[in-house]
């Protein structure tokens, strides 16, 4: 799990550096395409016709993903699963509004996430009971057995590719991303100035986009 | 003032005052969700006219999709069946094609209004805005769902039309007509908190070719080039969308050479103070 090597909470050392730094280009072989995105598209469409068990089988594509990224951003398991059933319904409701010639269905899902997430943890209940689970470890989770080999491999690809950026990069994705941070408050976690941060999060994503070998 | 040829008219959609330069750097924290709406907005107007920032974006949003996919954790088994439960109780939206669009523009979806032939009368202005009001709501509910679109593909149309929607749906958005001195009638909805405007006209007279309509907005300052009309169609044109309002504008429509014009060279055939 990243959350092992690399925190989105300031103040602590992000420490995936010490195993990248030769990731470039490493990876373009390994499958830039996430498993299982042709199919994807397919039952996205069916769904978009009210389609019950393609939805079901949509669900268990991107369900981890939804979870995951949610937990991460909320960093609160009960919260996060109210979200992530609020993601998994837009999918449902606005199943016939994806296009795949603009995007990867994984990336309409995770945009879905990652804003529900957001708008969550940027509401000001929220972020209380988010300080309060702050003080516990986040729930990084150990998958354990159930984990597919898939789901590991990427994992460790990102991670290698993240190592690869420069720190201040690195601490800029990853206060954002999983942090939910927006860039101003990156700029002032970090003591950066906002023009810097801006640029930090542009370069460092155009590396490890590079890195992870995405074509779009 | 920039020049312009018809086609681009949604250039007027990129006016916006930061350096171009400083909003394509916008397009790292625009991919990592990390711009706060107002600074999200801009972005998305810049990129609607910027087809390598669309394009970067694009490419931008498949790798934060990778960071998404590395943080996977199986959620408990429950989730899966209220999830599906929930599903089956949940109406789905229409395809796209029935929702935010031109067709959504109630002009376009009422000919009828224009072939009663001559110039729009009080009656048929009351009938568009009762059709825009009705409008509003279903663009509100469209809005929801295509900004979940929009937010992963910026293709220029669909950037447009979500500016056109967040016009529409803004909550200080105030409809205005006016009729035009060689006849014809213009709507604006306008909306100072989006600092934009959406322009549709019908019983437009036909112009030359090599001619075109040109809409301005008119300030202390003087007056800048918003957008370029589309050809009219049977005297009604499809809506436009300029940025950039100011308080204290008028809106100003002429006739120019079909290149556009850096200022007016006629004179006004419509004025309203915004």
């Amino acid at each position: 799990m990243l959350g092992v090597e690399m925190t989105d909470r300031p103040g602590r050392r992000l420490r995936a550096g010490h195993q990248g730094g030769r990731a470039a280009d490493g990876d373009r072989a390994a499958g830039g395409s996430v498993p299982g995105g042709a199919d994807l598209v397919a039952l996205l469409n069916r769904v978009g016709r009210g389609d019950e068990d393609a939805f079901s089988a949509v669900y268990e594509q991107v369900a981890p993903t939804v979870f995951g990224l949610v937990q991460r951003v909320l960093r609160d398991p009960a919260q996060a699963e109210e979200v992530a059933q609020e993601v998994m319904l837009d999918v449902w409701r606005a199943a016939s509004r994806f296009e795949p010639d603009r995007g990867s269905p994984q990336a309409w899902v995770a945009t879905i996430a990652h804003r529900r997430a957001v708008d969550r943890v940027r509401s000001a209940q929220a972020a209380t009971r988010r300080d309060d689970q702050a003080a516990a470890q986040a729930p990084e989770g150990h998958d354990g057995v159930a984990e597919a080999v898939e789901a590991k491999l990427e994992r460790e690809r990102v991670r290698r590719c993240l190592g690869a950026l420069t720190e201040l990069q690195r601490e800029s994705i990853v206060l954002a991303y999983y942090g939910g941070h927006t860039y101003r408050e990156v700029a002032g976690l970090l003591g950066i100035a906002l023009g810097t941060t801006k640029t930090r999060m542009r370069d460092g994503l155009i590396r490890l986009r590079d890195c992870l070998g995405v074509t779009a | 003032m920039t020049r312009r040829r018809p086609g681009e008219g949604r250039r007027g959609l990129s006016r916006i005052r930061p350096g171009r330069a400083e909003l394509h750097t916008l397009a790292g924290p625009y991919a990592l969700n990390a711009l706060p709406p107002r600074d999200r907005a801009r972005f998305e107007r810049h990129a609607a006219a910027c087809d390598a920032c669309a394009q970067e974006v694009r490419g931008l949003l498949e790798t934060t999709a990778r960071l998404a996919g590395a943080a996977a954790v199986p959620p408990a088994a429950g989730l899966r069946e209220r999830v599906l439960a929930e599903a089956a109780r949940t109406r789905q939206l229409p395809p796209v094609a029935a929702g935010l669009g031109a067709a959504r523009w109630p002009w376009r979806a009422r000919p009828a209004a224009a072939s009663g032939g001559g110039p729009a009368r009080p009656p048929w202005l009351r009938r568009a805005a009762l059709a825009l009001s009705a409008g509003f709501a279903a663009a509100a509910v469209a809005f929801g769902a295509a900004a979940l679109v929009t937010q992963h593909s910026l293709s220029q149309s669909q950037a447009r039309d979500h500016l056109l929607a967040a016009v529409l749906t803004a909550p200080d958005a105030k409809m205005t007509s006016a009729a035009m001195a060689g006849g014809g009638t213009a709507a604006i909805v306008m909306s100072h908190r989006e600092h934009a405007l959406a322009v549709s006209c019908a019983g437009l007279p036909a112009l030359p070719a090599g001619k075109a309509y040109e809409l301005w907005l008119m300030g202390p300052l003087g007056e800048r080039a918003a957008a370029m009309l589309p050809r009219p169609s049977h005297g009604m044109t499809s809506p436009v969308v300029a940025t950039g309002l100011r308080a204290g504008d008028m809106v100003e429509l002429t006739v120019e050479p079909a290149a556009g014009s850096p200022r007016p060279t006629s004179p006004p055939i419509l004025r309203v103070s915004l």
